[in-house]
């Protein structure tokens, strides 16, 4: 993982970080707004713009690759960088949640 | 019904536009073309309260993000120098983000950048090249015209450089507070 990648996507947004985290399993953009929008219960919408905006970026920086597609949609799916960077990105959040209760990180 | 409606919009003044769609529409003129620099061909319909949203792409592969908003429920209405046009009825909108194409900041502002790197920079390149080439032709122009044409020249050269002037700091400055308001 580059530098790049790392100044990028650490942390990541919210939007960035369930788009990557739905893509675990093949999915196209409205799919992930729709699973999104059910897992938070609402608390997380995410717009169309952002979305593409969102899975391009992700496309271009090889977190993400593309599934299979036809002429209406794509389907994409994350790479082994894009895990790389969820799993970092999934232990970050538990620290948060770990201290956030009062617990200490055992070194 | 067609008529064409004159409006100048800068490229800081997009959300103004998308207003502007809105009401039209309010009054029964439904957006269907943009014409650059400044020519709006709308169609009289039914009038209807709907939600235009612009976003800038600069780049010819867009079919994938049109057909993408088809998805949410947007109808994708037109182009014009980079932008693209999408509408959604307001009665069909349940949450705040269904009426909008962005729905977190750094979204908005990678909007602002995309606008500042490939349209703003080139404006103020052109400006620096305009302002650069009246400066040496002056000389040239003094000497070889009448007294009249130099004047008339004059006058356009610097309505021009006015014109610049105020559309690079009306532009800039207003691009950056909305930067700011997005960052805050």
């Amino acid at each position: 993982m580059n530098d790049r990648i790392k100044r990028v996507y650490y942390p990541m947004t919210e939007s960035g970080f369930y788009i990557l985290f739905c893509l675990q399993t093949p999915q196209h953009g409205y799919g992930i707004s729709q699973q999104v929008k059910k897992m938070t219960g609402g608390c997380v919408t995410i717009s169309a713009g952002t979305m593409y905006g969102t899975l391009s970026k992700m496309e271009k920086d090889r977190l993400i690759s593309i599934y299979s597609e036809d002429d209406k949609r794509k389907l994409y799916q994350i790479t082994d960088l894009g895990r790389e960077v969820l799993t970092n990105e999934i232990s970050r959040i538990e620290r948060l949640y770990k201290n956030s209760r009062g617990e200490n990180i055992d070194a | 019904m067609r008529k064409t409606f004159i409006h100048f919009f800068t490229i800081a003044d997009y959300k103004e536009e998308e207003n502007w769609l809105r009401s039209q529409h309010r009054r029964g003129w439904q957006f269907v073309k943009f014409t650059p620099p400044c020519f709006y061909i709308f169609e009289s319909c039914k009038p209807q309260d709907v939600i235009y949203r612009l976003d800038y792409k600069n780049s010819k592969r867009a079919k994938r993000y049109t057909d993408m908003a088809n998805d949410f429920g947007w109808e994708y209405c037109g182009e014009g120098l980079g932008w693209l046009y999408f509408r959604k009825a307001r009665n069909i909108i349940e949450t705040e983000n269904e009426g909008e194409l962005f729905s977190d900041n750094q979204s908005k502002i990678e909007l602002i950048n995309n606008v500042i790197k490939t349209r703003f920079f080139p404006l103020c390149i052109m400006s620096l090249a305009f302002l650069l080439i009246t400066i040496f032709s002056f000389p040239y122009f003094t000497s070889h015209l009448s007294h009249n044409l130099v004047l008339a020249f004059s006058i356009i050269f610097g309505i021009n450089t006015a014109v610049y002037i105020f559309l690079i700091t009306y532009c800039g400055n207003k691009l950056k507070k909305m930067k700011n308001k997005y960052k805050s």
